[in-house]
């Protein structure tokens, strides 16, 4: 006669879903263990919401077996706020500074992604100096966010990698310096306008923009410099967490994620918009999709911004940065309808889909948010995996919960 | 653009309502919610302009019906098809694309947690951004915030 299953009481009595279902599956599991005639030891374990290496509110419900990881459940929402209930009681304009605060590391890039959509629901085109001054600010804000990407990545692999942290944090200071010479604002910018943008670059700002640019290229080969070689470095990272191209296709991957993979999506070209099409850049591929690849990715992805912004500021024509009868009312009605605007984040496809039905407020908008969908494959990457890996995982997908709880 | 709305007319017939194109590499219908799981599947595994990639899916309430979205990518062709499915208010109930797009998972939980559209045969539909224990669905046009939605705040 077989032994009742006994249920863990202390689990099944926690008024939480996440641990219920953890505990569900192990007892599934232990019905049909892989292992057979051994006796299977799980330990269920929170990991977050407030861990270190999971750069904000994520909870992870990992089910350990000594250290292997069995099981994933991830948990968000807790930094839920409401952005698209929000969209229904503000107008389009009011909204802009809302976006900011989605995708909060490359508020520039969510801010752009919405006024397109706008954009292209109320047919406005902006005007062409404004076209430029939005790649500039774009590219600018995708090194800051791949800066901090790479450097708290880094930080948490290895005690060397603080100074990583440090290096990165210091250059990312004259761009978000940049940036606030020209929005007023460090991080939450509230620049871009329906037709443009709100300010023209003060004087001397692309004498200093190019100082920045000429720098940079050395503080990135610092960067490479510190950990490419690095032994321990390597260990944890080559060959961890593979990204397949299958993964790519099944769950929607984007971004660096998806391109360390070695595919080659990159809606600056699959699917141009702005003034793209006539710059020159290339996308930075991967081979293994790999940890060190995502990592790689991001690197040479800096390097090709750098080369974006000096392209962009010496082609920057004259002219007005807004259209000019959208200055005064701040009002803007579009026919009813919906559009889809994708816009490539420094973190994959960032898209809105709004529906308007001919108000001055959005009917329903909503946010593609690359990291909320990157983060669905993360039980299939982790599973397996040891302990210690999944803290160079995580950092390596680069999230950001701002974006994936809205 | 054009040839690729043919192509899927061809294929599909009536099944993709309204086609039309979306400028400038979307295209836009309608398919009837019991059919959708089948059109999905075949859309999945359409020879040369195959749609493997579930780019988003949304749930939108208006007001006389609720509606789901879906945003498929075709890789050959590098174009959108974005497909609206109707679904009325009192029998908020849809197929789930869950088993052919994993990548539609945590999506249709979301609609499910902010627009209250059920997915038959979703492996886990749990509340995603809110609460295990909240109450309602907020994205709803008719919905009402009161402080017994919230039992633990």
């Amino acid at each position: 006669m077989p032994e009742p299953v006994v249920e863990p009481t202390i689990f099944s009595e926690a008024p939480d879903e996440a641990i219920r279902l953890a505990v569900r599956r192990v007892m599934d599991e232990q019905s049909v263990s892989d292992l057979e005639g051994l006796e299977l030891d799980t330990v269920i374990v929170n990991m977050g919401p407030q861990h270190p290496s999971t750069h904000g509110v994520l909870r992870l419900v990992v089910t350990l077996d000594g250290e292997l990881i069995r099981d994933v459940i991830p948990v968000i929402g807790y930094l839920h706020r409401c952005k698209e209930k929000l969209a229904e009681k503000r107008t389009y304009y009011q909204y802009i500074p809302i976006v900011d605060r989605t995708e909060y590391l490359a508020s520039m890039n969510c801010e752009w992604g919405y006024v397109m959509t706008v954009e292209k629901l109320a047919g406005i085109r902006p005007t062409r100096r404004a076209e430029f001054i939005r790649v500039i600010v774009g590219e600018l804000m995708r090194i800051a966010s791949h800066q901090v990407a790479v450097g708290t990545f880094v930080a948490d692999l290895a005690p060397l990698g603080t100074a990583m942290a440090f290096y990165t944090f210091r250059d990312r200071e004259r761009i978000l310096d940049l940036l606030e010479a020209v929005s007023g604002a460090r991080m939450m910018f509230n620049y871009f306008r329906f037709g443009g943008v709100r300010f023209d670059l003060p004087d001397g700002w692309v004498e200093r923009c190019r100082e920045v640019l000429a720098d940079l290229p050395r503080h990135f080969d610092e960067y490479e410099n510190l950990v490419n070689d690095n032994a321990i470095f390597l260990q944890r990272c080559v060959g961890k967490g593979v990204i397949t191209q299958q993964d790519v296709v099944d769950y929607a991957i984007t971004g660096p994620n998806a391109r360390a993979s070695g595919v080659a999506i990159d809606l600056r070209r699959t699917r141009p918009y702005s003034v793209y099409p006539g710059l020159d850049f290339d996308i930075c591929l991967g081979e293994h999709g790999d940890v060190y690849d995502r990592y790689k990715v991001r690197v040479d992805e800096m390097r090709q911004s750098v080369n974006i912004v000096s392209q962009c500021l010496d082609m920057l024509p004259r002219g007005p940065v807004q259209l000019g009868t959208l200055r005064a009312p701040y009002t803007i009605t579009p026919p009813p309808g919906s559009a889809y605007v994708g816009q490539e984040n420094p973190r994959g496809e960032y898209g809105t889909y709004i529906v308007s039905d001919g108000s001055r407020y959005p009917y329903r908008l909503k946010f593609r948010d690359p990291c909320f969908i990157n983060l669905q494959l993360f039980p299939k990457v982790l599973r397996g995996v040891k302990i210690a890996d999944a803290i160079a995982i995580s950092g390596s997908f680069d999230m950001v919960l701002g974006g994936i709880d809205r | 653009m054009e040839e690729i709305g043919e192509r899927l007319a061809a294929a599909f017939g009536d099944e993709l309502g309204d086609l039309r194109v979306q400028e400038p590499d979307t295209l836009v219908c309608r398919v009837a919610r019991e059919r959708l799981h089948d059109v999905a599947q075949r859309l999945k595994e359409l020879p040369e302009l195959g749609y493997p990639t579930c780019n988003w899916v949304a749930g939108v309430d208006y007001t006389t019906h609720l509606e789901s979205v879906y945003h498929l990518y075709s890789w050959s062709s590098n174009s959108y098809l974005e497909i609206h499915v109707e679904i009325p208010r009192d029998a908020a109930v849809c197929d789930s694309v869950c088993d052919l797009f994993p990548a539609a998972n945590w999506h249709e939980r979301e609609a499910w947690d902010m627009v209250g559209i059920r997915y038959k045969g979703h492996p886990d539909l749990r509340r995603i951004l809110l609460k295990d224990d909240f109450v309602g669905h907020p994205l709803r046009k008719d919905y009402v915030d009161l402080i017994e939605n919230h039992p633990h705040a």
